[in-house]
């Protein structure tokens, strides 16, 4: 079986062969890019976050009426929710904050170091302001120092005390102990494990924390929990339940894990990967379609060659070698053109959305694929042909 | 038409004779069409113009009056209470109107459970600038502080148990307010009335309470607020009133370019005389930014549908290669029959015409296919992207570009096998 031979026959059907390359190109171009979507989509989901994603629940809250979004009853109403959730079998750790972790955005502002302003501004910063058991809920370590063990009002004479991201610690204070400096937000008393705060923050690990009531609750509020693994579901299933038998006059607005909050905080990349995914396989199957019906209609064609052929001694594997390494050859060919167009498309994708560049490897993973496609959709008709009995071949005389 | 039966009854006995080929181009087409239309209905939707022949008229004046010092920074993307006050002072719109969005609970008595409610917090002038219909009811008469409310049909439905309740009175948290007015059934979009933060894609509000009496009432916007000095946002009634408290959006109807032009050098001379009283410290930088430019101004197109857009388009690309490849095939094999026709005398323009017959065939099993595939793919999309659901409906124009589409890949993937059929060498094609 010459090669040379191979090409003349692929190329004595110049338009037939000319869409089957057109089509595989652009199909592993399309797979290229839903592969390398996919791949990231898959590493912003794997990202470390410094949180037990799994056992930790959120519950988004907020009072109907506005005499209870008023201090002191929100305060009466914030004790008495805590002190119920905290009863929960199950609940290891539990408290209320005005915002939990793992969000798009929410309350944040600029942070910097009072002695160096110019410098070490840095803005978009999440401020949380906590019970004291938020630690406990997010069960970091804590880095430096010690965590404040009373809750302070923001609106009293004395600032309460700043729990700093160790990524933010550094930012601001270049490395150097953070302890005991005077921030923007207040005196830094601790400085705990990075965790995924706000993904349009400048940085999501830099976050501060300050155990205080929250300002107000305009925007709702979080009562986070930490559980036993196993009691997750089983909290979950009474936390609306219990809420709302301490206040029913709240609108529970979502009570779910931060697995689920992470995952959400990626539906729309989420959402593209997959509708990629789906319409890679609807065009693998396409050009598999492609291949079959083409080494189908070329055997049936070509019958006479194929007799022929076997009756000078040609055996069915060669036959089938034959029509299979034809298809090979194309897919080959398709996907060195395929390269150079996912290429482009790369770039294009590239100028409406995220997405990284083209590794070496990746091509000839998918290449591999394709050729894995061809190979499945030929081989049928392929098998057919070997079928042909030498006698055919009288026919044409 | 005798003929034309004649040509299709021609066409399914093609069909019967090779079925299978002919159900993969079918599938093949339907696949790559629905996919695109699936995608063309999100896009299209999602960039039409809610008000076609005013978008050009309607303004979003941008200025960067804060109290902070920015080189080449962009104007905040909402106003402080004390910047649309000096907005205001302009008598050239012919309508303007400063507006934020708040969230609510509305009930009949304190006993009834609360019904949470979205609300546009506004000014007189929206309804006529944004063409709201009034079902019951009048607007307010100015934009003064009044415990008034205006209710959408659905919402007065929902409470009311009707529409016409006007005089009725109800609760906004706790707070009186009597009705004034029920919107007829209305619905703009793109939102474009509010585009910051992809709110675009939000539905219009339940209930419209005046901007003045929004502020007294203390209600923060629940999209975006931001304080530039040491303003207590709780303190909106007073302080947010003085403050640089941003969280408004303003709107002016400019109807003429002449007027348009008028109210640049009103911005302008406005941030020179704020730049004199030391107030505003940063370069002036002015934008009147039109209404259908305001997505694209704050950064909110549908980048996933875009780049979904560029590959359905390839895939419909990939499907017309496809079955056309699997058309060349068919009409290869039906050669003979074409040659012999040929070769009995049928013309040129007569086999055409059988080909035009298998075109419209083939169109309506295409346009079939495609749109039971882009129904569950606008389904699918809808799961996979919520937050473009409102934008999933077909109207007339849309259909019938769709139907026009459907009918010219199903021309194209049979036009060059048919002229293939119909061209080649008579000799040769009766001797295979």
């Amino acid at each position: 079986m010459s090669f040379y031979l191979l090409c003349k026959v692929l190329f004595s059907r110049k338009v037939v062969t000319g869409l089957l390359l057109v089509q595989l190109a652009m199909t592993l171009a399309l797979l290229l890019n839903s592969i390398l979507l996919a791949q990231q989509t898959q590493q912003q989901l794997n990202q470390p976050t410094g949180l037990d994603l799994n056992n930790t629940l959120v519950a988004l809250l907020k009072p109907t009426t506005a005499s209870l979004r008023v201090y002191p009853a929100l305060q009466e109403l914030l004790d008495r929710q805590l002190a119920a959730v905290q009863a929960l079998p199950g609940v290891i750790a539990a408290a209320y904050a005005n915002q939990s972790a793992i969000l798009q955005g929410g309350n944040n502002g600029n942070i910097y170091d009072i002695e160096q302003e110019e410098r070490t501004n840095i803005p978009t910063v999440p401020m949380y302001f906590v019970s004291k058991d938020f630690f406990s809920v997010l069960n970091g370590k804590v880095l430096q120092g010690e965590l404040p063990q009373h809750s302070i009002s923001l609106d009293g004479p004395v600032q309460p005390e700043v729990v700093l991201t160790k990524s933010l610690a550094d930012k601001l204070f270049s490395g150097e102990s953070a302890i005991g400096r005077q921030s923007s937000r207040g005196r830094v008393a601790a400085v705990i494990d990075d965790f995924y705060g706000q993904r349009y923050s400048d940085h999501v690990m830099y976050n501060s924390v300050q155990v205080a009531p929250p300002y107000g609750v305009d925007w709702g509020y979080s009562i986070m929990l930490r559980t036993q693994p196993e009691q997750t579901e089983a909290v979950r299933q009474k936390l609306a339940d219990v809420l709302r038998a301490v206040e029913p006059d709240i609108e529970i607005f979502h009570v779910r894990t931060l697995a689920e909050q992470h995952k959400d905080l990626y539906r729309n990349e989420y959402g593209l990967a997959m509708l990629l995914a789906i319409l890679s396989a609807l065009m693998l199957l396409v050009t598999m379609v492609s291949s079959y019906s083409s080494t189908h209609f070329h055997a049936l064609k070509r019958q006479q060659e194929i007799g022929v052929k076997r009756a000078l001694g040609a055996s069915k594997n060669t036959i089938l070698l034959e029509l299979l390494s034809e298809n090979w050859l194309c897919t080959v060919i398709g996907a060195v053109f395929g390269i150079g167009l996912a290429l482009l498309l790369n770039q294009a994708l590239a100028q409406v959305i995220t997405i990284p560049p083209l590794s070496w490897w990746l091509p000839l993973a998918t290449c591999a694929i394709l050729l894995l496609c061809v190979t499945v959709a030929t081989w049928y008709p392929a098998a057919i042909a070997t079928r042909i009995s030498p006698a055919t071949a009288t026919k044409a005389l | 038409m005798e003929q034309f039966i004649y040509y299709l009854k021609v066409s399914f006995k093609g069909i019967k004779r090779a079925p299978l080929p002919y159900a993969l181009t079918i599938f093949i087409l339907s696949v790559g069409l629905g996919v695109f239309f699936a995608n063309a209905t999100f896009y299209y939707q999602l960039n039409s113009d809610p008000m076609p022949h005013k978008s050009d008229k309607l303004f979003f004046p941008m200025m960067l009056l804060a109290p902070y010092t920015c080189t080449d920074c962009k104007p905040p993307r909402v106003l402080s209470y004390s910047n649309i006050e000096k907005l205001s002072q302009s008598d050239i719109p012919s309508a303007k109107t400063a507006m934020y969005s708040a969230g609510g609970y509305m009930r009949l008595n304190a006993s009834q459970p609360a019904l949470p409610v979205s609300i546009r917090i506004t000014q007189r002038d929206f309804f006529s600038m944004f063409e709201v219909p009034l079902l019951h009811g009048t607007i307010w008469p100015d934009n003064n502080a009044r415990h008034e409310i205006i209710l959408s049909k659905a919402t007065a439905e929902k409470l009311f148990g009707r529409t016409d309740v006007i005089g009725e009175k109800l609760l906004l948290d706790d707070r009186h307010l009597t009705v004034t007015g029920v919107l007829d059934d209305w619905q703009m979009l793109p939102r474009l009335y509010d585009a910051n933060n992809r709110n675009h894609l939000s539905p219009v509000e339940d209930v419209y309470l005046p901007l003045e009496t929004g502020y007294d009432m203390n209600y923060l916007s629940n999209t975006q607020s931001q304080t530039f000095d040491q303003t207590d946002y709780r303190q909106l009634s007073t302080q947010g009133r003085t403050g640089a408290l941003h969280q408004l959006q303003y709107w002016v109807q400019l109807d003429t370019p002449a007027q348009q032009q008028a109210y640049q050098q009103f911005m302008a001379n406005l941030v020179q005389d704020e730049k004199a009283a030391g107030r505003h410290p940063s370069e002036a930088n002015n934008q009147l930014i039109p209404m259908r430019n305001i997505v694209n101004y704050f950064g909110g197109d549908s980048t996933d549908i875009k780049a979904f857009a560029l590959v359905t388009l390839l895939f419909l690309l990939v499907c017309l290669f496809n079955a056309s490849h699997l058309s060349l095939n068919r009409y290869l094999g039906n050669q003979y029959e074409f040659s012999l026709r040929r070769a009995l005398g049928a013309s040129r323009a007569q086999l055409q015409l059988q080909m035009l017959a298998d075109v419209i065939l083939m169109a309506v099993f295409t346009i079939t296919g495609a749109l039971i595939t882009a129904y569950g793919g606008i389904k699918l999309m809808n799961q996979l992207l919520p937050s473009n659901r409102l934008f999933s409906s077909w109207d007339l124009t849309l259909l019938l570009s769709l139907l026009g589409i459907a009918f010219v890949c199903s021309y194209l993937v049979t036009l060059y096998p048919s002229l293939r059929a119909s061209f080649g060498n008579l000799n040769q094609q009766l001797k295979e």
